[in-house]
């Protein structure tokens, strides 16, 4: 690969990573990594999941000790041997999951583990002063130091965790894919706090898979794969979206997704008529076909998930929706799945999954009735099945008996697709199927929807990502405040004509 | 969509629901009714020296339902505080009778012993990463076994006595086990030493450093260790006040008693848990209060004390604790529930 382009280190960097290895049992998740960081810009680290990220930004928090490889900060070599000593450098680390107490106030998170206290006895009204004076310099200035964590929206538990690693007077912050759990302008808040807090020296480290963001509000990009350092430094604006793609995977994938079918589509397997479900969505209609996918775009609070939600079942809704002409009995699951739709939840590890359990049992859990005599399990034929299914979905690696919440979030993903597979779905619903999963992994789960409807399954899709939706699906509904607001077939389509529809007349609250 | 609370602190009703989610609600009201109920129907309930009598058992179960309840917080349990109080005892009970040991320093060897089984529950609970419940259960069945072989071994009985003919009694008991009059109640002095404690207990949980990292250690292991928390110190002295609490609790018995069955305190641990769960305390870790586990205790002693006043069969006693703790239990999740709502 010839775009490594080795920078000399000067003065201005901030942080230099030289040749960071880290080996685990059976793994080496870090084989030389280089990573330049300047004071002052916004850093984006990209790569597939399993190109080593995380094991980087735990080396750089001070939870994982590199087994060569050394790590300076403002030129010198630094020992981080544990999290504290990484905080005393000035480093913070906001993980995806925030690591913040809910039973514990605002200012006693931002202040937890260097409480300002005299003979351990907390400081509060310091305490309480300073975390308002941080929380003003986010732009957050209304969240009471008092009020406890648990309470918070998403958006506010991520203010306070920001706030938690100015309070350590960080140079130096890294934050995993903290977009992932916000709306669309609580996004656009947190990039300007970032530009904030940059444009008053501190360095961002900033990891996402939305390649949209980091054109945004990325300054570099670093790129990893397989636990190397692809390419450093390149300008995040400019690079090529094909270049960072194939830089991330070693192959020239595009945005890819599958062809859609040339013929028409088949009889109209649902039905949805006046479904309203009281103050989310207000009387909407709709049809999807076998062998046709339809996207519903809208923003998160637009009741798009919502709509999937009702017609599924999962939640109370008035209206008459009919699958394959019979009439679904509105919020009961068990029936809408006995008569042949399948749901792949948006909080995949909340809703759709059981993390314990072996891939094996993930696939069948939802049609164990097709394995089982009189309530007994036949586990001959159900471990048959789920093996048949993990070489079919291409499952890596391909052993059904691993618990799954050791695999990728690609790879679960195609396991709660799995579930579906199994024949007898007429419908089946996918809400957000792709948020964690890499670049690489989408392009796959593009190809299996598109083949699960091939085979005349009717999918109804919901996507925050625009091009997801555009790309993916046959036919799109674009949802605003409850409503379909527009109905186009995607070719027809493109991203700035849905996102001026999304967001026409933003609801006050918004 | 709103990141944080409203701006202008919360209006009235928002307030009430604040105060309702507080964890020792449910016990509170449980108290309150409790002692109207039985106030009512007993005036002997309600006279000092009533008072003075179910404050008694509320007070040494307080004290360990206080540490209990921290643990509980700190996310771990402790199966062996309850043989603890005996194990302590024991052990003052042998070093004084046995070596004729001033009793002060035969307090002071027990008091060592239990920082070290404290600290060799918690040791083992960090090192080996497994549940508590699991750990302190394989303690609590080598205490009691040691409580009974050591004492027949060394007295050939199941009883230690002879406690007063030791010297330095007199004082001792005057600071573990005397009673105090007040308007013809006759109040143990462990009352105090309970408030004191429970006082503490608050204190240190709400406004310390410490206190802190054991909702935090409870509440979110990981994010606690993260961010610099000292997750395997803060557990460990949890264990060790745990078992220093048996260990005031087994003092203030053998003192008052002068003498230590070696199955005291057997079947006790799960009614310290009963009580910190009445107070609000969460098995889960991270949610709980001192105060709570502290009127659980006292819902216990007025309970226990107040069936022998209205002239109902003490046998009952279990049934109407265990119907205590399902009323609390659900109490406390309604109220929370309640409460949450004031936040969508």
């Amino acid at each position: 690969m010839e775009d490594i382009s080795r920078e000399q280190s000067d003065s201005s960097s901030l942080l230099q990573m030289r040749g960071i290895v880290k080996q685990f049992p059976g793994v080496r998740a870090l084989d030389g990594v280089d990573l330049d960081v300047r004071a002052g810009e916004v850093h984006c680290l990209l790569g597939q999941n399993g190109a080593g990220k995380s094991t980087l930004i735990k080396v750089l928090a001070g939870a994982h000790q590199p087994d060569t490889g050394e790590v300076l900060l403002g030129g010198e070599a630094v020992k981080l041997a544990n999290p504290t000593a990484a905080m005393r450098q000035g480093i913070a680390t906001i993980y995806q999951e925030l690591d913040l107490v809910d039973g514990l106030s605002v200012a006693e998170n931002i202040f937890l583990g260097h409480e300002q206290a005299t003979f351990g006895f907390t400081r509060r009204g310091e305490m309480f002063a300073a975390t308002r004076k941080l929380l003003a310099r986010l732009g957050h200035g209304e969240i009471r130091p008092s009020t406890e964590v648990g309470r918070l929206s998403p958006a506010g538990k991520q203010v306070v965790s920001m706030a938690r690693a100015l309070s350590h007077e960080a140079r130096l912050i890294v934050m995993d894919e903290p977009s992932a759990a916000l709306a669309h302008d609580e996004v656009t808040n947190l990039f300007r706090i970032i530009r904030e807090l940059t444009s008053q020296g501190v360095a961002v480290v900033y990891i996402s898979h939305r390649l949209e963001e980091i054109r945004e509000i990325g300054d570099r990009v670093t790129v990893l794969k397989d636990g190397r350092t692809v390419a450093v430094g390149l300008p995040a604006r400019t690079t090529p979206t094909a270049t960072v793609v194939s830089l991330m995977t070693g192959r020239n994938v595009e945005y890819v997704f599958p062809p859609r079918p040339t013929g028409g589509f088949g009889d109209e397997v649902l039905k949805v008529e006046d479904l309203t479900v009281p103050g989310v969505v207000s009387g909407v209609s709709f049809t999807v076909r076998a062998g046709e996918i339809v996207g519903l775009a809208g923003l998160v609070g637009s009741g798009r998930s919502e709509i999937m939600e009702a017609v599924y079942g999962a939640r109370r809704a008035t209206g008459k929706v009919t699958l394959n002409g019979r009439p679904v009995k509105l919020g009961d699951t068990s029936h809408s799945v006995r008569i042949g739709m399948g749901l792949a939840p948006e909080e995949r590890k909340a809703q759709g999954l059981l993390l314990d359990q072996s891939v094996a049992r993930n696939i069948t859990l939802a049609s164990l009735g097709r394995y089982s005599r009189f309530g007994w399990l036949n586990r001959k034929l159900e471990n048959a099945e789920a093996e048949r299914l993990v070489k079919a979905l291409d499952i890596r690696p391909p052993d059904p008996n691993r618990p799954i919440k050791t695999l990728s979030g690609g790879n679960q993903q195609k396991a709660v697709l799995g579930r579906w597979l199994v024949e007898g779905r007429k419908l089946l619903l996918l809400d957000e199927p792709t948020r964690g999963v890499d670049v690489g992994a989408r392009a796959e789960l593009y190809a299996l929807v598109r083949r699960l409807a091939d085979e005349g399954v009717g999918v109804l899709l919901v996507s925050s990502e625009v091009p997801e939706v555009l790309g993916l699906a046959d036919r799109v509904l674009v949802v605003r405040e409850g409503r379909i607001v527009h109905e186009a077939p995607a070719t027809e389509l493109d991203e700035h004509h849905v996102l001026d529809l999304v967001m026409d007349a933003t609801p006050s609250h918004g | 969509m709103t990141v944080g609370q409203d701006a202008g602190g919360p209006v009235p009703a928002a307030r009430v629901r604040g105060m309702l989610a507080r964890p020792e609600i449910g016990a509170l009201i449980g108290a309150l009714v409790v002692f109207v109920f039985f106030a009512s129907l007993s005036e002997v309930f309600r006279s000092p020296a009533g008072i003075a009598n179910w404050l008694d058992p509320a007070s040494t179960l307080g004290i360990m339902a206080v540490a209990v309840a921290a643990l509980m917080i700190g996310g771990e349990f402790d199966l062996s505080a309850g043989v603890m109080t005996g194990s302590t005892a024991i052990v003052t009970g042998l070093v004084a009778t046995r070596l004729g040991w001033n009793i002060w320093l035969a307090i002071g060897v027990s008091l060592l012993f239990a920082v070290l089984v404290g600290f060799l529950n918690g040791y083992l609970v960090m090192r080996t990463g497994l549940p508590s419940f699991i750990i302190t259960l394989g303690s609590f069945l080598m205490l009691q076994g040691l409580n009974l072989g050591v004492t027949k071994l060394l007295t050939g009985t199941v009883l230690i006595r002879g406690l007063a003919d030791v010297p330095g009694y007199h004082s001792a008991s005057m600071v573990f086990a005397s009673t105090v009059s007040v308007f013809g109640g006759a109040f143990r002095v462990s009352v105090l030493w309970w408030i004191g404690l429970t006082l503490l207990a608050v204190y240190v949980l709400r406004r310390t450093s410490f206190g802190n990292w054991v909702f935090s250690v409870g509440g979110d292991v990981r994010a606690a260790r993260n961010v610099g928390v000292p997750v395997v110190r803060t557990k460990i002295t949890l264990f060790v006040t745990t078992a220093v609490a048996a260990w005031l609790v087994g003092t203030i018995t053998i003192l008052r008693l002068t003498s230590i069955q070696a199955n005291s305190g057997i079947g006790q641990e799960l009614i310290y848990i009963v009580a910190a769960v009445i107070g609000g305390c969460l098995l889960t870790g991270g949610y709980g209060s001192a105060a709570g586990a502290t009127l659980g205790a006292l819902i216990f002693g007025m309970v226990s004390q107040g069936i022998v006043y209205v002239g109902w069969d003490a046998d009952w006693f279990k049934f109407f604790l265990g119907a205590m703790l399902l009323v609390a239990v659900l109490t406390n999740q309604f109220v929370r529930r309640y409460a949450e709502e004031a936040k969508r």
